[in-house]
């Protein structure tokens, strides 16, 4: 008898001891969690406009992995790249992103989001979501992977269009007839004429 | 507004339209290239279902990297006129338009769209039909009934706040699609935007079996659509500006986006 409580205890010891790892935040409560903080601070006409934008840059680097999107949308020409070019790259084109994520998240930020589908397969995850306006859907869909326990977002598919896949045969182009120096140069242009 | 100087704009648009469908088809037979569009690549595992889908090929490597969507673009030079042209259509003509359209308050705005949209049910549920979407045509006839029935006429869209029914957007162009004919080269439409050969016979068909050109004919029928057009750029916000503002070569990354989009579609 006395043993059978105590295994019994064992057996909940164990079973307590272990339930912080099986609860784990599943990767759309993360996304969730990161797409309604950045929409709060939108919504935060409180807050200055600097302090505004740097918090949502935050919130975004804190949730994309923007070197392994640039490894993809370099692609091939990912391995030609010079380290120093690589950093380059990786840094302007999160710049680049997160400029245009947040403008659409801007203006959309009245306007509820909805968690329609997930699919989690060992690491990678497909989350996805509708932005419901007042007369349209626009289905926004997330793919990201599992890195140190934590979700981040490596590509975002807005109405079947991959950026991913949209940039990568831009800048593709670019590289071919202007290298990747050539490619670098015209992102700072970009960046420098958008700010 | 006074739409009566709009015909011969139209009329000049008919005709670029043609001549631009014509040399795209005299193209593609000259030159009949392996299938031109989709090389279907990488991402494409995550829209199945996940079977043997998330493989390390994506993880580590990149190395072997498929090539990136392979678009057939043959008049690229004239497409890159054409986006020019539309390109500045958009910005000096018909955003300054929708712009001052905005004073109309959006509730009337949403009721117009809701209104044009209802009456092209038809389109929809007839495409859904023929590319074996059941549910999808049941879907838009539901809508119909309960929109013109219970939505006043279709100002109104009951079904989708109350009901929970969504439009599904279904083309001709979808339907030749699913039917199994490739997108063909890619095109960009004057007054229209771009497209593909496949889609823009699709467009013509779509236009030509319009439920609105029964209701209004010949010049009111394009009237009603340059106003269907202001009308959704005035409810959109700024989706262009947005794609383009961001993208180191607009055309390109409109090109891409657009047969992306297509393809998403039809595989739908």
């Amino acid at each position: 008898m006395i043993l059978k409580i105590l295994r019994t205890g064992f057996l909940l010891l164990f079973l307590a001891g272990s339930s912080p790892i099986i609860a784990e935040e599943d990767p759309k409560t993360q996304l969730k969690s990161t797409i309604d903080a950045i929409l709060d601070t939108l919504r935060n006409k409180k807050l200055a406009t600097d302090e505004r934008q740097k918090k949502i840059t935050d919130l975004i680097n804190d949730r994309f992995d923007f070197a392994k999107m640039s490894q993809q949308t370099l692609a091939i020409n990912w391995k030609k790249a010079s380290k120093e070019q690589k950093n380059k790259f990786i840094e302007l084109f999160a710049k680049s992103l997160q400029s245009s994520y947040m403008g659409r998240l801007e203006a959309y930020t009245n306007e509820t989001v909805e968690f329609t589908k997930e699919k989690i397969k060992n690491k990678k995850a497909k989350i996805n979501t509708l932005i419901i306006t007042k007369t349209i859907e626009i289905p926004i869909n997330y793919k990201l992977h599992n890195k140190n326990n934590k979700w981040l977002i490596y590509d975002v598919v807005i109405e079947e269009v991959s950026l991913i896949r949209s940039y990568r045969s831009s800048y593709q182009n670019i590289v071919k007839k202007e290298g990747i120096e050539g490619l670098l140069t015209k992102m700072e242009k970009k960046l420098a004429g958008a700010s | 507004m006074n739409f009566n100087r709009y015909p011969p704009l139209i009329s000049l648009f008919g005709l670029l339209l043609c001549t631009s469908l014509f040399s795209a088809v005299i193209q593609a037979e000259n030159n009949p290239v392996d299938e031109p569009t989709l090389v279907e690549n990488d991402d494409d595992m995550f829209d199945d279902d996940f079977d043997d889908d998330f493989s390390d090929d994506f993880d580590d490597d990149f190395d072997d990297a498929p090539p990136p969507l392979v678009i057939h673009d043959p008049l690229e030079p004239l497409n890159r006129g054409m986006f020019w042209f539309n390109d500045k259509l958009y910005f000096y003509a018909l955003k300054p338009v929708a712009k001052t359209y905005r004073y109309i308050p959006e509730p009337i705005r949403i009721s117009l769209s809701n209104f044009l949209s209802n009456l092209t049910t038809p389109i929809r549920f007839v495409n859904a039909l023929m590319q074996g979407k059941v549910n999808d045509a049941g879907n838009e006839m539901g809508r119909f009934f309960i929109n013109t029935i219970v939505g006043v006429g279709g100002l109104f869209d009951p079904a989708r706040k109350y009901v929970g029914l969504r439009k599904k957007e279904e083309d001709f162009g979808q339907t030749l699609g699913v039917l199994g004919i490739k997108p063909g080269p890619y095109l960009v439409i004057p007054f229209v935007g771009p497209s593909n050969t496949r889609d823009g016979v699709g467009y013509v068909v779509d236009t030509l079996t319009d439920p609105i050109g029964i209701v209004w004919q010949g010049r009111d029928y394009w009237a009603v659509k340059v106003t269907d057009t202001v009308n959704q750029i005035s409810l959109d916000k700024d989706t262009y500006e947005a794609i383009t503002g961001d993208a180191l070569d607009p055309y390109l990354f409109v090109r891409d986006a657009y047969m992306q989009n297509r393809a998403g579609k039809v595989n739908k």
